[in-house]
This record gives structure tokens, sequence and C-alpha cells, in this order.
């Protein structure tokens, strides 16, 4: 599904990423796991296609094409998510409108059908359900008065809604409480399908309890220089990132 | 070549003397009787015209917006009289609803065959400015409602002395208007025309009424319409007064609306400013009496080479009145907005509560928004506020829009809608709200044409 391979990648004419190699077959999920400041949020920005990010050097392939020249609404509708660490509010504008948007462009992109009013409310009951979230969501601006905790269900929402290949969950998990965090983690679980892969980028191990990763990988200082099974993450819950840092500045 | 201060002087010299061959006419200057406090009105807002000459942007209030392309043109008056050969399905074209009650003007000119105002409600009169009566040519030219530099009201002098026509809406006590429609059509012609409309809208106690007032070009070609709106709403009446000036974009548009409060008595108003090559809204608002309430806001749409301006003035005379000023502005290609808004609170009018906004969006390098607050209070008991902001469409919300499959065009355009729309929202009563949504969506398909 997805191979990212030697990728270099540049902010503000500083380097972030220093060499990235990972491989996510079809149907896993994998966790991205590192201290602050490793470069975590970058690797997300750069897989949706985020302006400010330069690919300096190295690959990302996604089904086999390279990624790093296309537009991000093409990333979309080839099948790429991206659920925000912040999700921007954006006041006027509702979520039904948007997301119908969304929906359709997706949709038409892949040569299905465009969803009327009806179809889409009715997709969209459905998956609200799956996220325990009220109806009235839909009429309201897209995150304006949401909490923390409704801002980042209504990044999975989203992502049921979009139906993709490959989700990048970049820290989903952080400023949940233990029951909203609960009820995400069962969403992303739900969402789990042979050929759909997952990619959540957390600071923390707690996500994983919920939700169990095939495998595991240490990003630090834009490297990942470690990967292994579940077990990994418990370790670093245990020992902390102290060892890894002094192992790669070393 | 000739420099713009004497090509001002020339053009104002040939209005001065278009002026003195119609009071030499002398006659009826406004359809009945011979008034003579009227005719030395009039002659008097000549003189002061005179004096002044077209306001210049060394007069502070229009340090932003330049007459010097109006002053340099070579108007002349529109049509004196007669039947405008318009067909209905025109008129239907831009009609609130089918069945709204409504007031046509071609040229400045009334036109009852095309007005629809025979089902008027019991209480509710609406005419031409000729049917006048005596008390409504007074109040029609009364002086602005809030005071400024003589110099800057010099297009109100100037109407005041050629005003020929316009309309007449008077509500009386407890009657009620739902909605009606000032209809206002220019058809441009071989030489630059231009009308001086004078308008009058009084609310008495306790009535309440939509109106509607509709600017619109038949056809492209320059001329100019110089409105004047005088509005009396009266304790327990509300008036929603919304606007939506669409000139063709060769025209010059000035409107100054001048409005008086009573207690409780409540006047909301939108502006919606999407034509004319150059545009000064002047909205003046006087809140006369306790828990007086102006709900002001408006959109300015400026694109290509266009000059929109929106210039309020609200003062708060009494305790206990209340004003909100929301104005948002999307300028794109090498447009200009203003947005010029005073707020001033006299010693006694104690909990004041008055709020201002002014929001920009720049769509291109080269667009250009200018926004001067005025804050003067003289109350210690007050609550005012006031901001402004300019700035491109946020990059990280369009991102977050493209991430979901939207591509940039469609992103820009759903943030643009959002802007506006917010603002929308808040027009009262489904016809004007649905038809100032239509006049927006004709504009951003106009802007989505190559």
């Amino acid at each position: 599904m997805l191979n990212i391979e030697n990728l270099h990648v540049e902010v503000e004419g500083k380097e972030i990423l220093r060499g990235v190699d990972l491989v996510l077959p079809a149907g896993e999920v994998h966790a991205v796991m590192g201290p602050n400041g490793s470069g975590k949020s970058t690797l997300a920005h750069v897989l949706a296609g985020h302006e400010g990010y330069n690919v300096t050097q190295g690959r990302i392939l996604y089904r086999g094409h390279d990624l790093t020249a296309m537009e991000p609404e093409e990333r979309a509708r080839e099948g790429i998510f991206l659920a925000f660490q912040y999700p921007v509010e954006i006041p006027g504008v509702t979520n039904a409108n948007f997301l119908k948007s969304a929906v359709n462009a997706v949709r038409k992109h892949r040569g299905e059908p465009e969803l009327d009013a009806i179809e889409f409310l009715k997709l969209a009951r459905d998956k609200l359900a799956l996220l325990r979230m009220d109806e009235k969501l839909l009429s309201r601006a897209i995150n304006i008065g949401f909490s923390g905790g409704e801002k980042k269900r209504n990044e999975i929402f989203q992502m049921a809604m979009l139906d993709p290949q490959l989700a990048v969950l970049d820290e989903t998990d952080s400023g949940l409480d233990i029951d909203a965090l609960q009820v995400v983690a069962d969403g992303i679980n739900a969402l789990r399908r042979p050929g759909r892969s997952i990619l959540m980028i957390t600071h923390y191990q707690r996500l994983l309890n919920y939700v169990v990763p095939d495998w595991v990988h240490v990003l630090v200082r834009g490297r990942i220089v470690k990967s292994g099974g579940k077990e990994l993450a418990q370790e670093l819950e245990a020992k902390g990132y102290a060892d890894m840092i002094k192992a790669a500045a070393a | 070549m000739m420099n713009a201060d004497s090509s001002i002087a020339i053009a104002h010299d040939r209005f001065i003397a278009i002026a003195h061959d119609r009071f030499a006419e002398a006659g009826t200057p406004l359809g009945g009787v011979r008034l003579p406090w009227l005719e030395s009105l009039r002659r008097d807002a000549l003189e002061r015209f005179r004096r002044t000459g077209f306001p210049t942007t060394k007069v502070e209030a229009w340090k932003f917006t330049n007459l010097a392309p109006l002053a340099r043109t070579d108007f002349v008056e529109a049509i004196a009289q007669g039947v405008a050969d318009i067909a209905t399905a025109v008129v239907d074209g831009y009609r609130l609803t089918p069945d709204c009650h409504l007031a046509v003007f071609v040229d400045g000119r009334f036109q009852p065959a095309l007005s629809d105002l025979g089902r008027l409600p019991a209480g509710t009169r609406v005419v031409s400015l000729s049917q006048a009566d005596e008390a409504d040519l007074r109040l029609v030219t009364a002086p602005p409602a809030v005071d400024d530099a003589p110099s800057a009201r010099a297009l109100v002098e100037f109407n005041t002395a050629l005003m020929q026509d316009g309309v007449v809406v008077h509500l009386g006590r407890g009657a009620v208007l739902d909605p009606v429609q000032l209809l206002f059509l220019t058809r441009p012609g071989a030489a630059p025309r231009v009308a001086h409309v004078r308008n009058l809208l009084v609310a008495e106690a306790g009535s309440s009424a939509t109106v509607v007032e509709t600017h619109v070009g038949l056809g492209r070609g320059v001329y100019w319409t110089n409105a004047v709106t005088q509005v009396v709403v009266a304790s327990n009446a509300v008036l929603r007064h919304y606007k939506l000036q669409a000139e063709d974009e060769a025209a010059f548009h000035t409107a100054a609306t001048s409005v008086r409060l009573q207690r409780n008595s409540a006047y909301r108003a939108f502006m919606l400013s999407l034509g004319a090559r150059l545009a000064r809204n002047e909205l003046d608002v006087l809140l006369a009496g306790e828990n007086g309430e102006a709900r002001l806001a408006g959109a300015t749409l400026a694109r290509g080479d266009q000059h929109l301006d929106t210039t309020l003035r609200v003062e708060h005379a009494t305790a206990r009145a209340s004003s909100d000023q929301d104005f948002r502005n999307v300028v794109d290609g090498r447009a200009h907005a203003v947005f010029q808004g005073r707020i001033r609170v006299a010693p006694d009018a104690q909990k004041t509560d008055a709020r201002q906004i002014n929001r920009s969006l720049l769509l291109s390098p080269a667009a250009v928004a200018d926004s001067k607050p005025e804050l003067e209070i003289l109350a210690d008991d007050v609550r005012c506020s006031h901001g402004a902001t300019v700035g491109d469409l946020d990059k990280d919300v369009l991102f977050y829009l493209r991430a979901r499959g939207l591509d940039e065009a469609e992103a820009r355009a759903t943030l643009i809608d959002a802007f506006v729309g917010e603002l929308l929202d808040g027009i009262e009563g489904e016809p004007a709200q649905a038809y100032l949504r239509r006049a927006f969506a004709d504009w951003t398909r106009k802007g989505a044409r190559p």
C-alpha cells in the first residue's frame, strides 16, 4: 500500500525528515511513535501533500505510484485520508455541505455516481451512529464550538464517510479523556478492514491499548530507528524515548 | 493634459448652470404646489454646493474615495418625463417576489404602469415624490441625522437642489407592509445621465415593514445615481431595510441614507454592494430614543477596477440604545473597498451598547481594503467595541478542504461563500434573504466565468 523510501523533507529550509524508510502493507495497522520534534507531524502532512513541506530526496509510493508531485485533493480522491491533529474551525460552512462536496468529489473520481441529498443523509446517519455522534452535527459549522473530543470524533466520522484506502491518523488520541478515547478507538476499530491500511501517529502508547497495531515504528530525529511488534510500544511506555534519542544522536 | 482640479471646477460650474436654469423655470419643482420654503431651501443647498464643490480627498470623510472620475464626467439629466418603454419581463427579472408590492423607477422617474401598488394594506401609502404632501416634503428635506462637515455633504446638497423624483413610503400607526420593493432601473444613454433620487421612509408608531431597495443598470454605459433617503422610525416600530446595489460596472452610485430612531424602535439594514465602477454608500443613524436598536450589516464584493465605499455614522444621542455594525469586504483584481465606521456616544448616552466589526478578504495581491473606525465616546458607562481584520483566505483551512478532496477553486469558493453567507443568515424574512443570496450567487458565477 505505502512504501516510503529514503524520504527527506524540509520545512522552511530546515531538514526535518532525514531518510525515512517505512513499508505499510495493505490491510495492516502500523503505529509511528516518537518524542516531540521527531518529525511525526511532518510525516503526516507530507503524506497528505501540504505545500509547506518540501520533499528534497526519496519518494513515497502509494499503490505503486509516486505521490510526491500530486496535489492534496488528488491524493484524497485516490483514497488517502489524513485525520488532523488540530482540525480547523470553519465558520459558515456546515459539516453536511462540506462532506457532501468531499464525498462526491471522491466518488466522481472513482467513477461512482454522486450521492443526492437523501442518499448522503442516509450514509451520514449510519456513520454517525458508529461514532455515537448526534445528527445535529451535520447542520453545525465545521468544528465551531466543538470540544477537543468532538473534533477528533468528527475526523474519524469524516474518515468513515470518505472510505479511504490509506488513513493517516495524526495524534488522534491527543487531548482526549478516557471516555472519548474509547469512543474514537471503537470507531477506528470498526473501520479496520482487509485492504485498508492505517498509519497511527502518536506520542503515547495509550491509544495502542485500544487499537492494537500490527507493527510499530519508532521515529527519532527524522529517521525510523527501530521497528517491531506491538510489544515495542509497551517497552517504550516503560523506558521512554531517552535511550533511543541517545542512540540516534550517537 | 487637464489637471483634475480644474476639470472638477468646470463640471461643477456646469451643474450650477443646470440648477439655475431649472430654478428659472420656476414652475413646480416637485409636482405639486409651489412652496416658497422649499424653493429657498433648494437655492440654499445649491449655494452651499457652489461653495464647497465636489468633495476632494482632502475632505476627511472622503480621504479614501476620489470623486474626480465622476466630477470629470459631463452628465446630462435623465429624461425629464414620460413612460419608460420597458417590458414587464425585464422588471420581473429583478423583482423580489412575483407578488410583492413594487414601486418601479426608470432613470430616476416613477413608473406607475410598471409598478404594482394596487393592493397596499390599510394604513400604508407608497407614492411618488411628486405626490408627497407638505409634511413629507419637510421630512424628506431634513438635514442629515448626524453632523459632519458641510464639505463632506456636498452630494446631498446637490441632490436637494436638483431632486426631481423618488418614493415616499409611509406606514401609519401599527401598519404592516411586508415586503415592499423599490426598484430603480437605469438605461444608460448615448450621453452619461444623472438621476438625483430622493426617498422618504416613515414608519409611524408600532408599524412594521420590510423595504427592499434595488439599483440596477439595464445595459452597459456610464450613468450616475445620486440618491438621498430619509428614514424615520417612530416608537415601537420596526423597519427592515435591505439594499442591493447592482449598478452597471461603468456606472457611478452615490447614496446617503439618514435614519432617525425613536424610543423602542428597531432599524435593521443590510447593504449588498457589488455593482458600479465607483460607489459610495453612506448610512447615518441617529439613536434619538431610549432602547432604540440599529443593526447594520453589509457585504461589499469588489473585483476588476471597482471602488466601493461604505461609510457609516452612528450617533448615540440617548441612553440605553444599542447599535451593531458588521461589514465584510471581498476584494479581487485591482479593486478597492473602503469601510469607514463612526460611533459617537453623547455625554449623557449612558448604558450605550455599540459594536463594530469590519473584515476584509483580499483575493488578489493588487486588491486593497481600507478600514477606518472612528470612536468618540463621551459617556463613561458604556459598552463599545470595534475590530477590523484584513487577510487572504487561510492557508491551513484551504489545505484542510483540499485534503478532503475539494479542488483549490472549490475550496476557495466554499470559504468565500461562508464569509458572506454568515452575514446573509442575519437577514430577516425569507424572500429578502433568498433575493440577496441569489444576487450573491450571480456575482460568484460571473467571477467564475473565464
